[in-house]
């Protein structure tokens, strides 16, 4: 990473330290959403960004770990921290038996396939399958967690919580870039049929950058549901994946300060405006047309190294 | 089996409407390879201007079948409009832009479209009048079916077959069909294909309207966000009978209305969704290009 870089790092991480010094008890949790929607778009980047395949399915990933780890923590009193790993674990290998059989569609139908996706994962945790997910009322009474005694029970202790979760998604994120199955994920979404010819097993690569996309995004739900102690499935619907969707293309794909700065346009932005309440989603839409019309690849695109301008190619 | 017949009257009516709405995602599908995610609540907004015509113009005709044929007409010259401004101000600055940018600026229209008809009409559902067609119903054996299905049975099949007589027997047709195979050769061949695509939007947005005002006649109430939710259906529709087929929409759509309601009247209507989106996965996953969509080679 260039110097440079590294400056603007340490001061995006930065104001996000100081951050609640400056802020009221609403303005932290719109903070602490804040970080945990930057995590979930960064996981949807990771496979719609790095890898390429168009998912538009995305929170239902955010919301079997939500899920998941309130069900075991309201039903069999674990504590929601030991959660992780097997929210991850599950959320890995739904991902995987999911993506198996539609992972070779085209980009178009992989977006649809993965809309039906979250359609369905709606309507099961709707419907109060197994009597265990609470219906359209969702889940309640999340118990906070607490680490080597150290109560996680103020909103503030929940926010540095997640900004620590944020820093270290980041690092995997940056290593993840420079590292060989970020170079084939990249290969992967420039030219599938060439990345195939180099011998990267692109099947391989693909199951594997969903896996990991909603791996993190099922850390993202377990956050979620420490944040508000209750959840319910209007927050991982089909419009929360859209949300997902539009912050990666707006901010850029497959570019980390594009990524942060799409939740900061996408997600903050309408909450700060909350006062225009009926016309902020009119002008909200008209500043996504007019932000592709005047940046196609997003507002702070990926370079990837100096390559001539003729050599570029748009898709 | 009067449960049946019902729900295969009742489906083949949503089915057409579905059909209508699909054949807009087809062809804008077929010609610019883009999901024009926008004309769902395009469809929403041609169902409030419908009612809002219907309502100014009904009490100057002595026959409400004429004042809703009138206030068709001019809702579609209206949708007509918004959707070749549409494609002027949000798709085609984008022609030459990565596809998902335009699939992000669709999603944007549609958001302006939804929030424009909740500042103008309000967040409350709005009704069709009850008397908008008369209520007559006939019954055979244990089956009813009504009027307005009638109506909209036979105004679907009849739009429907003018379309396909339009696409493969007219000059303009041709030109459709060429540009939809390869937009460079067909501009090679002297084909106009921004005027094509305006074509496209103009007739997209047409059937939507047609099809706005038949969702808002059948179901009387509509609401602001209900675009979204029969979009999503049309879209599906479009898919199952292989996207960028124009008589493969058609039958998507009848095919999945008819799906849908026998779903809702044997199984349970609370699964409805879900067993509407596993049947598009098998479909995706067996027959990828849709019922009648043909096997594209993957370019290199």
């Amino acid at each position: 990473m260039r110097k440079s870089a590294i400056y603007k790092y340490l001061v995006f991480l930065g104001i996000l330290l100081i951050y609640p010094l400056f802020s009221n008890s609403s303005w932290l949790a719109i903070g602490t959403t804040f970080i945990i929607y930057s995590i979930v778009a960064l996981s949807q980047d990771i496979v719609l960004g790095k890898a390429g395949m168009f998912d538009m399915g995305h929170a239902m990933f955010f919301g079997i770990g939500a899920y998941i780890s309130a069900i075991m923590n309201t039903v069999f009193n674990i504590p929601i921290l030991w959660a992780i790993p097997v929210v991850v674990l599950i959320s890995a290998i739904i991902s995987v038996l999911m993506a198996m059989p539609t992972i070779h569609l085209r980009g178009d139908y992989l977006l649809v396939v993965t809309i039906g996706f979250n359609i369905i994962f709606q309507q099961v945790i709707k419907n109060n399958v197994f009597g265990l997910t609470g219906g359209p009322n969702g889940i309640f009474g999340i118990e906070r967690p607490s680490l080597f005694g150290f109560e996680f029970s103020s909103d503030l202790s929940v926010y540095y919580l997640a900004f620590f979760v944020l820093i270290l998604i980041l690092i995997m994120i940056k290593n993840l870039e420079t590292s060989a199955v970020g170079r084939a994920f990249h290969y992967l979404r420039l030219d599938n049929l060439a990345a195939q010819c180099v011998g990267i097993n692109t099947r391989f690569y693909r199951l594997f950058a969903f896996a990991l996309g909603a791996s993190i995004a099922s850390i993202a739900g377990v956050l979620f549901a420490i944040q508000y102690t209750v959840i319910s499935p209007e927050s991982f619907n089909l419009m929360q994946s859209i949300l997902f969707f539009t912050i990666v293309i707006v901010g850029g794909m497959s570019s980390i300060p594009g990524v942060l700065l799409g939740t900061f346009l996408m997600f903050v932005l309408p909450e700060i405006f909350r006062d225009f309440n009926t016309y902020r989603y009119l002008v909200f839409g008209v500043m996504m047309i007019l932000t592709m019309i005047l940046r196609p690849r997003g507002i702070i695109p990926k370079k990837f190294g100096i390559i001539p301008k003729y050599l570029l190619k748009d898709k | 089996m009067y449960i049946f017949i019902q729900q295969v009257i009742n489906g083949l009516t949503i089915g057409s409407i579905f059909a209508l709405i699909a054949l807009g995602y087809t062809m804008v599908y077929g010609t610019m390879k883009f999901i024009n995610f926008a004309h769902g609540d395009l469809v929403a907004l041609s169902a409030f201007v419908g009612l809002t015509i219907y309502t100014t113009v009904v009490s100057s005709f002595s026959n409400s079948i004429i004042a809703i044929l009138i206030s068709l007409i001019i809702t579609i010259v209206i949708i007509s409009i918004i959707g070749y401004l549409l494609e002027r101000i949000a798709y085609r600055p984008l022609r030459k832009a990565p596809r998902l940018s335009a699939v992000v600026s669709a999603l944007g229209a549609g958001m302006v479209f939804q929030n424009a008809i909740m500042l103008i009409w309000g967040p409350n559902p709005h009704y069709y009048p009850a008397d908008i067609i008369p209520n007559k119903i006939w019954h055979f054996g244990d089956s009813v079916i009504s009027l307005i299905q009638i109506l909209i049975l036979l105004l679907s099949f009849f739009i429907m077959i003018g379309l396909y007589i339009l696409v493969n027997k007219t000059r303009t047709g041709r030109a459709i069909r060429a540009a939809a195979i390869n937009q460079d050769a067909a501009r090679l061949m002297g084909i106009n294909v921004d005027a094509i695509i305006v074509i496209i939007f103009a007739l997209g947005s047409t059937l939507g309207a047609v099809g706005g005002m038949f969702l808002g006649m059948f179901y009387r109430g509509i609401t602001f966000n209900m675009g979204w939710n029969y979009g999503i259906s049309a879209f599906v529709a479009a898919i199952i009978g292989g996207i960028g087929n124009i008589p493969g929409a058609m039958l998507g759509g009848i095919f999945l209305g008819l799906f849908n309601s026998l779903i809702a009247g044997y199984i349970s209507s609370t699964w409805a969704d879900a067993f509407t989106y596993i049947l598009l996965i098998l479909i995706l996953i067996f027959k990828p290009t849709g019922i009648l969509g043909e096997r594209v080679a993957e370019k290199v």
